[in-house]
């Protein structure tokens, strides 16, 4: 069963500003990135499926709950962990998560069991009695995740996870977050501008860019390898360009590297022996891979000028 | 790494248990909201200062009364405060108590923003508002309720003939515990409509010291005077209603030559003010978190 479903959701504020327009979605669980430039709607997009704006037009369902009538249902169900500040500064941890599992249905006694449970999970164990005022950003961003886990949501919305957080409190972040999902049964929809987190974490990726779907799919679809090949040579790379077009391979620089399309298997004897012809030292020639940024980068800077091959 | 070496805010990787346990649903997540908000009124669960205005205004609040049965104790019969004229003893300290309390309740969360969390959970708005009015006005009755009823129960106690004193006071109780209860939601309606509109604590501080503090000398001088369509002005302030209420509800005529004898009401008419004042500012604020933006 899908974790989300929208059909034709539309989400317009005033009669100028259309945050979604139509947006059609089908989510199997798992760990899913959800991209977009400013604006692009997956705030808007999380939002709605957490019942705190409406939509204009169309549905959504999470877990099989309409977002619209199973909203207060849903919710017990969901975790959320917005960008924002969202801490009272004058309780300690324990506290406000305790008091958080409370809201979203838990008995008391199991709310403080689990409290302990989901601090020392996020690491936070050992300052749990502390005022959260004195913590860093980054512990702060566990507190946030902490009230989010609390509750065993089935479904967790993470909106910039790692915001505020150094290279290692990022990496044990990430960490946290695949293990989440992978290991402990929780599907994620994880909102991020940085696609090398997307990269890392997520097996599924939706692109969304003017309130549209622009695309979705597999993780690996988005980073498949390319009909390229991207060669980096010890000398004068502007020689061995020329020399590859010459002798018929589609050939164009770009900095140190020379990209060549591979259109049969014969291209790689040409660089070789190209090489060998210009006393140039072949430092590697490898596969070039798709990059999520390419997926943003503005339409002329994608279009390649030799070949659109390359 | 010993675990002692382990630099702070490491992730253990300690195991995770799934819960299968009792989802109790909104009902629950509005008690939960209730207790929460009550304690925080009186910085429970927070650092010490938290704690120390809200207790200070409670004890000053119970002045009066432990005053009265200490006199009790040595003088037999004589009732200097009543329950049927304590809210002019304490209507200072509940003017306190809701410009210090009243913007941490609804201020916070706004502030914080803490209102997208309550509002992704099964809690609906206008729970919230429910959760956060029914807490601030409980947290009022320690001022408008407690200390009538330890006056009651004390002078009981300290009457020669116990039985005989519940029969002479048995009417009173019932209208007691009106008063307290009105004037507590009454001033929790309005002052967490005034709070609402701001997440600075100091503004929403201002605004409630205010509406209970200017108004007040502002309808004196109109009523007193002005007269004539000026005597309109004891509607404003809150004093006067509040008071004006608490004595229609003992049936007691207002003092000679106070603002409420000159403006010449009928006191029903401020029971009614209390009561268009209270379901005025409710319909406000659940609009008001209608609107809000999480």
């Amino acid at each position: 069963m899908p974790i989300l479903e929208t059909r034709g959701l539309v989400k317009r504020y005033g009669a100028s500003v259309t945050a979604l327009a139509g947006l059609d979605l089908s989510l199997e669980p798992g760990i899913i990135g959800l991209v977009g430039a400013n604006g692009a709607g997956k705030s808007t997009l999380i939002k709605i499926l957490l019942g705190l704006v409406d939509s204009t037009e169309g549905s959504a369902a999470v877990l099989g709950y309409d977002v619209a009538t199973d909203g207060t249902t849903l919710r017990q169900y969901v975790g959320y962990m917005p960008e924002h500040d969202c801490l009272p500064g004058d309780v300690s941890a324990t506290e406000f998560v305790a008091h958080m599992a409370q809201i979203n249905g838990l008995p008391r006694s199991a709310a403080r069991e689990r409290t302990a449970e989901t601090l020392r999970h996020v690491g936070l164990f050992e300052e749990r009695y502390r005022e959260i005022r004195g913590y860093s950003t980054g512990m702060k961003q566990r507190v946030k995740l902490a009230q989010a886990l609390v509750h065993d949501p089935r479904v967790l919305f993470l909106d910039e996870p790692t915001n505020g957080l150094d290279p290692a409190g990022r990496d044990e972040m990430l960490d946290l977050v695949s293990r989440t999902g992978t290991e402990f049964g929780i599907s994620i929809i994880m909102a991020s501008h940085l696609l090398g987190e997307i990269e890392r974490v997520c097996e599924h990726l939706v692109v969304i860019d003017g309130g549209h779907l622009m695309r979705s799919g597999p993780i690996g679809e988005f980073t498949a390898n390319t009909g390229t090949l991207a060669v980096e040579v010890d000398g004068d790379a502007g020689a061995l360009e020329h020399r590859l077009n010459k002798v018929g391979l589609t050939a164009v620089r770009e900095g140190r590297l020379v990209l060549v399309a591979l259109e049969a298997d014969t291209a790689y004897d040409h660089i070789r022996d190209a090489c060998d012809d210009l006393s140039l030292g072949l430092v590697r020639i490898e596969r070039r891979r798709q990059n999520l940024e390419d997926i943003f980068r503005p339409a002329g800077l994608n279009e390649e000028p030799a070949s659109a091959a390359i | 790494m010993q675990p002692s070496e382990a630099r702070a805010g490491s992730i253990y990787d300690l195991g995770y248990r799934n819960y299968d346990g009792l989802r109790l649903g909104r009902r629950h997540a509005i008690t939960s909201l209730y207790w929460y908000t009550l304690r925080s009124a009186f910085g429970i669960g927070r650092r010490a200062s938290s704690k120390i205005m809200p207790f200070a205004i409670v004890i000053i609040a119970f002045i009066p009364a432990i005053g009265q049965l200490a006199i009790a104790a040595i003088v037999s019969n004589v009732e200097v405060y009543t329950p049927s004229n304590y809210f002019a003893y304490i209507e200072v300290p509940v003017a306190l108590f809701c410009a210090a309390i009243a913007p941490e309740i609804c201020g916070r969360d706004m502030r914080q923003r803490t209102l997208s969390l309550y509002f992704s959970r099964a809690l609906h708005r206008r729970d919230y508002v429910l959760a956060k009015l029914a807490a601030f006005a409980t947290a009022l009755l320690f001022l408008t309720l407690l200390p009538q009823v330890v006056l009651v129960m004390g002078n009981g106690l300290a009457s020669s003939d116990l039985w005989g004193y519940v029969q002479d006071n048995w009417a009173e109780l019932p209208r007691t515990a009106a008063s307290g209860a009105l004037i507590a939601v009454m001033a929790a309606c309005v002052c967490l409509a005034i709070a609402s509109q701001t997440p600075r604590r100091a503004y929403a501080t201002i605004a409630v010291v205010a509406w209970f503090l200017i108004t007040w000398p502002i309808a004196g001088i109109l009523v007193t005077e002005i007269g004539g369509a000026g005597r309109l002005a004891v509607f404003i302030s809150p004093f006067e209603f509040m008071h004006g209420t608490t004595l229609w509800i003992f049936n007691i005529s207002p003092a000679t030559d106070t603002t409420m004898d000159v403006a010449d009401y009928p006191l029903w008419v401020y029971f009614l003010t209390s009561l268009a004042y209270a379901s005025g500012s409710f319909a406000y604020l659940v609009r008001r978190f209608d609107r809000i933006a999480a």
